[in-house]
């Protein structure tokens, strides 16, 4: 390269290996010139005060006094962005989805880890060949809740939620305010954002997961009194490490992404016949039904609506004689659809709507604190009927219709009637208060429901479940749907005497309640029981 | 500083003035080094040097060298610290510009952009050299003009104007509602100097209450400057203006219960504004809680922000950032480039040398020998120091934005003109002492007076001293 004018030389060492250092030393030579104009400004200022009657005064002392103190004011809000901005969760989450510039320390923060209740490690970043990945050890099992963090495909779950908190240091996570001063010098911000710790134990997740094993569907187990969620296992699920772009293109084969447990809507069937049963107790209905054979209808145009027992003796070529008259115990205790489709119709359209009202049906309840755009928990949805339509009134009550609920929400209902009434709101970060969501029946309607309940489990439709080991109480559920097989469903609670645990199973087509679901859920309690007790 | 009185030569004016010369030279080789800093980068990020690259750098020398050699050669007397703060300030500016590509593409001699700061510098030599020797008293007998302008201009400029981004420019964008810093407050000054003997008399029995008859006028002026100023939504100007006149009240009738009144006012005024104008709302929401909508209202000011989280302490280096990131970089948000690329560091020597401008400016207030310079003084200062604060404030947060330019640095013809005859008259002021020394029985009795408490010597060379206190002093005839 020939180098004939002053201008080619500078290029030519700006292009040579020394410039990085040069400029380095072109910087610091800046910020010293400026600094020596600063001194000699200062000395002749200092020099000029000295003289006498040049003093100053309070005239100029006291403006002086506060446009400096408004100068230092701006400098040091300044630096709490510009110095330690990274005790600013929001602003360190803000650079990182919003700021371009390569070189901005945000961009290198080791996001904090994820963990269940016990510490197991859910997500995890890990450095690899200078690059910084998430990994997720237990892939797929919680990759609804957890989420994922991907820089093509955004952030869900968890890692959505609490963006902020795994990415945001606070001081304690620093070794010191030494530590933050080197960070500081030497421009090495190498910040670790705080772990997250989940309500989730990833034993009994997996334990869920496993008992469902191919079938679609979902399980959720909390604690009634505090609103833990120590399982939220849906099948099918994605792999949180292997994210591809065929997973978001149109509606995959079993919409994987679909969070069942939380957003996935079903008729409840059965299951429902408990908000229907602490409405009538709450209205205090003490009476008997006829409940015979040949079912009940509102009018003649439309097909009576029979209990199963009718259909099963239909089948086996047997003729039944019907119940009778049904209390409201024997009647849950049977789930008979006859008494409630009844009974739903008694209490009018005014009941019905209040108590879905009461028990928070259409409602979507957060999950994790802040943001409300990530794992709300949708409770469900309650058809409005018009005054004459009866019919559809006696569907819904037996949770039929257009009636539909999640999974979620279910477990929230049986969790409630074990806390004496009171719903607290199901919750996944462990740092999380406990906070109430509703009181969904009186304490003494919750004291007999949790009764009825007790007796399902050892007379009733869920008597295959019992055993010597825990006494379970809740209720089965099988639900007609237009799609195949009925959806098996079984919500409860556990023990039934000082419930600790609350549980609801959906099977997607899994047939009776009984078969399919009530199993799971009661393994699923037992080891629950287990573990607690072994700790 | 003070200049000598007698009859200066040319070569006594040369040797009073070398501590001038030598911090502007201290001032190019500063910024000659950014220069070359800048330069490097541009080199670096592939851009091809030309001759032509390095005007900006020559312009900016041969101004401040022009500068100090017409000052010598006009004798002048006036503050010397001032000059080199605003020649700093101006090199700051030159290079964070030239750094966001003010002068890219080709360059050539007839570039406006490279005429900026020497006819900044023109503009300052100008006004200093007209008002020096106590001629800037002449000001204060266009009250009325000065009030009468600064309407006028406000009038024709909404009639004319266009609207962009909510606010009222002129042709060619350009924002002629600047000068309202230099005429008002010469009006102000004006005013308050005839007045402030009445204006200081607050009612008798009921002390609350201050004197209307006196006031009106100034309040009805007022009334229609900050209506007119709020139908351009030029609210940092309003903020600027109404603290100016407050301060003023004050300092003019050591009355301090003006200060209350304009407490009053700015809250009454601020919910008036919040409630009625949708642009002032947005901006107070964007800046308590700029995470609402981060990638709307709050984008800007984040945006600065995370460019001054990167720059970090030291600053990523002239040129090696990407200010260009943030919108309106180049003027609103000058700041935040110069932290991006210079760190906390280079703000914290920014905001120096902006409080060693607002310094000098407050001794000069005190040092002016007549009312009209006491207050015209105090009144630019404090127009200035507004200025910066209401900037940084605004870019780091501290404030709601106000969409005002940093003095001297921030990219915009009209507000750095404005800012430079600004200083131009600060000097006048610091040069004024000479018309004082013509009147002797004024000046004997000031230093009878300060003689009269501890029997200080008085240096020989200075038979002016200034006076002990600030209060205003009953009003004496004026001889212009």
């Amino acid at each position: 390269m020939t180098v004939s004018t002053p201008l080619q030389l500078f290029g030519a060492l700006v292009d040579s290996a020394a410039w990085p250092a040069l400029r380095i030393i072109l910087h610091l030579a800046f910020f010293a010139a400026a600094v020596i104009i600063l001194w000699r400004i200062w000395t002749r200022l200092a020099g000029a005060k000295a003289r006498p009657g040049q003093t100053l005064q309070l005239f100029a002392a006291l403006p002086m006094a506060g446009v400096a103190a408004a100068f230092l004011g701006v400098l040091l809000y300044q630096a709490s962005w510009q110095l330690t901005g990274l005790f600013r969760p929001e602003f360190v989450a803000f650079m990182q989805s919003h700021d371009r510039r390569e070189f901005n320390p945000a961009h290198r923060i080791q996001r904090g880890r994820i963990l269940d209740r016990h510490g197991q490690v859910l997500a995890e970043s890990q450095e690899r060949d200078g690059r910084v990945y998430r990994v997720y050890p237990f892939g797929r099992a919680f990759a609804h809740t957890v989420g994922y963090s991907d820089p093509r495909f955004g952030a869900i779950g968890a890692e959505a939620a609490a963006n902020a908190q795994l990415n945001g240091a606070t001081p304690e996570v620093l070794a010191s305010w030494g530590e933050l001063g080197r960070q500081l010098l030497t421009k090495d911000k190498r910040p670790r954002g705080q772990d997250l710790e989940l309500t989730l134990d990833a034993e009994l997740q997996l334990l869920a997961l496993q008992l469902l094993g191919s079938r679609h569907g979902a399980v959720v187990l909390l604690r009634p009194a505090d609103g833990a969620l120590l399982v939220l296992a849906n099948n099918p699920a994605f792999d949180p490490n292997r994210l591809s772009p065929a997973l978001f293109s149109g509606p995959a084969a079993g919409t994987p992404l679909l969070n069942r447990a939380t957003q996935g809507l079903y008729p409840p069937g059965s299951v429902f016949k408990v908000v229907l049963a602490a409405a009538a107790i709450e209205s205090g209905f003490n009476g008997t039904l006829n409940c015979p054979a040949g079912g009940y209808t509102t009018s003649s145009r439309y097909p009576p609506i029979r209990d199963h027992d009718y259909y099963t003796a239909a089948k086996a070529g047997r003729t039944w004689t019907g119940h009778g008259n049904l209390n409201l115990t024997t009647a849950l205790v049977e789930s008979s659809n006859v008494f409630f489709a009844q009974l739903g119709v008694r209490l009018g359209h005014d009941s019905f709507a209040g108590a879905g009202e009461r028990f928070q049906f259409d409602r979507q309840v957060r999950l994790y604190p802040g943001t409300d755009r990530y794992g709300n928990l949708s409770t469900g949805r309650l058809p409005r009927f018009a005054r004459n339509d009866l019919y559809g009134l006696a569907q819904a009550s037996i949770g039929q219709g257009r009636v539909l609920a999640t999974p979620g929400h279910l477990a929230t209902i049986a969790a409630a009637v074990a806390n004496r009434g009171l719903a607290m709101r199901p919750r996944l970060l462990a740092q999380e208060p406990p906070a109430p969501l509703g009181q969904y029946m009186a304490e003494q309607t919750a004291a007999r429901l949790a009764q009825i309940l007790r007796k399902v489990v050892t007379t009733g439709t869920g008597r295959g479940i019992d055993g010597p080991q825990l006494a379970i109480a809740g209720k089965t559920g099988t639900a007609q749907n237009p799609r195949g097989a009925a959806h098996s469903w079984f919500i409860g609670f556990a023990p039934a005497a000082a419930p600790t645990l609350a549980v609801a199973v959906l099977v997607e087509h899994g047939g009776y309640g009984s078969s399919a679901a009530a199993p799971i859920a009661r393994d699923l309690l037992l080891k629950a029981m287990e573990l607690e007790n072994a700790r | 500083m003070n200049a000598a009185a007698s009859p200066a030569g040319l070569a006594a004016t040369w040797d009073l003035r070398q501590g001038e010369r030598e911090l502007l030279l201290s001032c190019l080789g500063c910024i000659a080094l950014g220069f070359v800093l800048v330069l490097g980068s541009e080199h670096a990020a592939g851009r091809q040097l030309t001759v032509s690259a390095v005007l900006p750098l020559l312009v900016y020398g041969l101004s401040l060298i022009g500068l100090h050699l017409a000052l010598v050669l006009l004798r002048f007397r006036g503050d010397q610290v001032l000059t080199a703060v605003v020649a700093c300030l101006a090199g700051f500016g030159l290079l964070a510009q030239y750094r966001m590509g003010a002068f890219a593409g080709t360059l050539g001699a007839d570039d406006p952009e490279l005429y900026l700061i020497p006819a900044g510098f023109a503009a300052l030599l100008v006004t200093a050299v007209a008002g020096a020797n106590g001629r800037y008293r002449w000001l204060a007998k266009g009250l009325w003009l000065w009030a009468g302008v600064s309407l006028l201009l406000l009038v024709v400029l909404l009639v004319t104007g266009t609207r962009f981004r909510g606010a009222v420019y002129a042709l060619g964008f350009t924002t002629p509602t600047e000068v309202l810093k230099v005429t008002v407050i010469l009006g102000l000054a004006a005013y308050l100097e005839r007045h402030a003997r009445t204006l200081a008399r607050w009612h008798p029995r009921f002390p609350l209450l201050p004197p209307l008859r006196a006031l009106w006028p100034l309040l009805v002026f007022w009334v229609l400057l900050v209506g007119l100023l709020a139908l351009q939504r030029d609210l940092g100007m309003i903020v600027i203006l109404s603290v100016v006149l407050v301060l003023l009240l004050v300092r003019a009738t050591g009355r301090v219960g003006y200060f209350g009144y304009g407490l009053l006012a700015a809250a009454g005024a601020g919910a008036l504004l919040l409630t009625f104008f949708a642009h002032g709302q947005r901006r107070v929401e964007a800046w308590l809680d700029p995470f609402q909508d981060p990638t709307g209202d709050g984008w800007q000011i984040l945006q600065g922000l995370s460019g001054m989280y990167a720059g970090g302490l030291w600053g990523e280096g002239f040129g090696n950032g990407s200010p260009e990131y943030t919108p309106i970089a180049r003027s609103d948000f000058i700041y935040a480039v110069i932290g991006e690329e210079l760190g906390f560091l280079g703000c914290v020597l920014v905001a120096l040398f902006f409080l060693i401008l607002v310094q000098r400016g407050i001794m000069i207030a005190g040092q002016a020998r007549t009312d009209f310079g006491r207050l015209l003084a105090a009144g630019l200062t404090t127009v200035l120091a507004v200025q910066t604060l209401l900037n940084l404030g605004g870019v780091t947060k501290a404030i709601p934005l106000t969409g005002i330019t940093l003095p001297f640095i921030s990219h915009g013809g009209a507000s750095l003109l404005t800012t430079f005859s600004v200083v131009g008259l600060l000097l006048a002021i610091s040069d004024g002492q000479v018309g004082a020394a013509r009147r002797p029985a004024r000046t004997v009795k000031r230093a009878a007076a300060v003689d009269a408490t501890p029997p200080a010597p008085v240096p020989a060379p200075r038979p002016v001293e200034r006076p002990a206190r600030p209060r205003r002093r009953p009003a004496e005839p004026k001889t212009p």
